[in-house]
């Protein structure tokens, strides 16, 4: 009788303390960094962002909040004036002093990763179930999120031992202005080597490419990642007006993938493991007879 | 042209201008706070005895954002108008602008190479580390200024055709040097390059101001001293030495003050274009050319002009922020057309 009544004492305290915990949670969230926004999605915390930087567009709901402008331009005054319980985002969030000045204010400010490494994603949503108190999903989405990965790495080394890793390149633009190409060291570049292509480009960073070179390099596959290159006719007009990108084997063959860009930036997103099958239905096309 | 107001009349209108926009920059922004709460905690923080209930948000606001940015934003704004009628004083055109000198485009390099190069300095103490980009814009603004400087001098001389020549010339090396580090460049640093060429008043500190507030009070009180030397050279420079101005060290002081004042404020708040070039034009086009008026009334103007814009900069576009140098350039750009477009007629 006694035990019992210890017990039911510790089931209230226990109780209470959950639900004070809960409390305690930041109720009003301000994120910044694509894919972190994303992740505070898919973790259920939409209802709770009262703000967004314009990195944060995906998914598509995300665009109809309040604006705080560019994750590394943030202003203190506009985050403060959503009133937030919280500041989510990845390192690249800035500048230093406005940071400084929003934690001042009594506002926690909370960094995360924003490295394409699948630590790095564990560490963040690890974080962010804590913080939003939806730990037991984040642990499911990660270890989906690495199932996932690693059943498309089994498929990528059972592709590679049947055929040659393709030559890739992968172009970056913007509204048809010259296109930049990625080289090592790039989002990019780990995405395209994660879908078991081969990149090209042995350059750092994303440069502007020269028409002799792409020549030269004569990739199998193209993949573009640019938000006014979106279709057929567009596709068709670039290459018209690139004799040189049209003389590759990529497009000879219509060996052409389209990639969202905005997978390019602030770590591993939600999107990423179907954006990979993409990636490689397109590199190791299934052989008809 | 003639005098249109009185420079007593002139005076008083721009402080009570300038009183103004220090006020609206103290009590608008994003956050909305009541005006009482504004006026409660402005009483605080000038040391009144008012009690602090419920007033911690207003006094954080008011003290650690809006206080220093508006401090900012005069200062700023004063020395960069200020430094634009030193420069077409100095060249005898009203097209000259600070820029001319080369110490926006010295700045320009400086900032690139913190931004894009400053990982690549290895062994930097760790304190410098949030002040480099201000340190080598600054550096970068006064070497580029000294370097047109010394091209300009033959003979003991300075002459200011062929200082307005090696300045454009080092403008266009500067710029194909931060083009070259804007090559380099990773899509971050990139980003902050950007922003930086347009100038904020964003996330300003005190650690910062003091510096500013220091060179452009003492340029502030140093150059409208000069008022009589630079109207004399109006009339030309052989004339204003038999007027009995040592026209050489008048040179002297003119390119050291804008170099210093526009090398800090480019240092503090990035790239502000317009502001050099608009005010003193806008100050003639009331007071006339006397600089006894022109310097003074400028600063005022400058400081106003700059706050009102940041405002705009800050209201706009809330919760996000524009940077400052868009708004000045949009307010700037087409009173310089209209200038042109009136002198045509």
């Amino acid at each position: 009788m006694r035990l019992n009544f210890r017990v039911a004492a510790l089931c209230v305290v226990l109780l209470a303390s959950q639900g004070a915990l809960a409390a305690d949670l930041p109720q009003r969230w301000v994120s910044a960094g694509g894919a972190l926004s994303e992740w505070v999605s898919a973790l259920g915390g939409e209802s709770k962002l009262v703000g967004v930087d314009t990195t944060s567009q995906h998914p598509e709901s995300l665009r109809a909040l309040p604006s705080i402008g560019y994750q590394r331009q943030l202003s203190a005054e506009g985050v403060l004036s959503l009133r937030p319980q919280i500041l989510v985002g990845t390192e690249e969030m800035g500048p230093p002093p406005v940071l400084a000045q929003i934690r001042a204010a009594g506002v926690p400010v909370e960094l995360f990763s924003a490295a394409p490494s699948l630590e790095a994603l564990q560490t963040n949503l690890r974080h962010l179930g804590q913080l939003l108190g939806a730990e037991t999903k984040a642990a499911e989405l990660f270890d989906d999120y690495q199932q996932r990965l690693s059943q498309h790495a089994v498929r990528v080394n059972a592709a590679r031992l049947s055929q040659k890793a393709p030559g890739v390149l992968l172009l970056v633009g913007n509204a048809g202005g010259k296109s930049l190409i990625a080289g090592k060291g790039t989002a990019a570049d780990w995405l395209l080597e994660q879908a078991g292509g081969h990149n090209l480009a042995n350059h750092s960073g994303y440069k502007p490419f020269s028409v002799e070179t792409l020549a030269s390099l004569n990739p199998e596959v193209l993949v573009f990642a640019d938000r006014a290159l979106t279709g057929e006719e567009a596709r068709a007009a670039l290459f018209k007006e690139n004799p040189i990108l049209s003389s590759t084997r990529a497009a000879k063959s219509g060996r052409v993938i389209e990639l969202d860009p905005t997978l390019l930036v602030g770590g591993l997103g939600p999107r990423l493991p179907q954006s990979l099958v993409k990636l490689t239905d397109g590199f190791y096309p299934v052989k008809t007879p | 042209m003639t005098a249109l107001v009185r420079p007593r009349t002139l005076f008083i209108g721009l402080g009570l201008l300038c009183l103004l926009a220090i006020w609206l920059s103290l009590a608008l922004g994003p956050v909305s706070l009541p005006l009482f709460d504004t006026l409660r905690a402005a009483m605080r923080l000038s040391g009144l005895p008012v009690a602090a209930d419920g007033l911690e948000q207003a006094e954080l606001i008011l003290g650690q954002i809006r206080l220093p940015r508006t401090l900012l934003g005069l200062a700023v704004g004063g020395v960069l108008a200020l430094s634009g009628v030193a420069m077409q004083g100095l060249f005898r055109n009203p097209l000259a602008d600070p820029g001319l000198v080369g110490v926006s485009s010295g700045a320009a390099l400086g900032a690139a190479f913190a931004i894009v190069g400053g990982s690549m300095l290895g062994g930097l103490p760790e304190a410098l580390g949030p002040y480099l980009l201000s340190l080598c814009a600054f550096l970068g603004g006064l070497g580029v200024t000294a370097l047109v400087y010394r091209l300009g001098r033959r003979n003991g001389q300075t002459h200011v055709a062929t200082m307005l020549l090696a300045g454009i010339a080092l403008t266009a090396l500067s710029g194909s040097a931060v083009g070259l580090f804007t090559y380099l460049a990773d899509d971050a640093t990139l980003r902050t390059l950007t922003f930086w060429n347009l100038g904020s008043l964003n996330g300003a500190t005190y650690a910062r101001l003091w510096p500013l507030l220091l060179v452009s009070v003492g340029v502030a009180i140093w150059l409208p001293r000069r008022a009589r030397a630079l109207n004399a050279l109006l009339l030309g420079e052989s004339e204003a030495a038999h007027l009995g101005i040592d026209v050489e060290r008048l040179k002297r002081e003119l390119v050291f003050c804008t170099a210093l004042g526009v090398g800090a404020a480019v240092a503090a708040a990035g790239m502000i274009g317009f502001v050099g070039l608009v005010v003193p034009h806008l100050v003639r086009l009331m007071a006339g050319p006397d600089h006894r008026v022109l310097l003074p009334a400028s600063i005022l103007t400058g400081a106003s002009l700059l706050l009102f814009a940041d405002l705009v900069a800050r209201l706009a576009l809330a919760p996000a922020e524009l940077p400052i140098g868009i708004v000045t350039a949009f307010i700037g750009a087409p009173f310089f057309l209209y200038l042109l477009l009136r002198g045509r007629a």
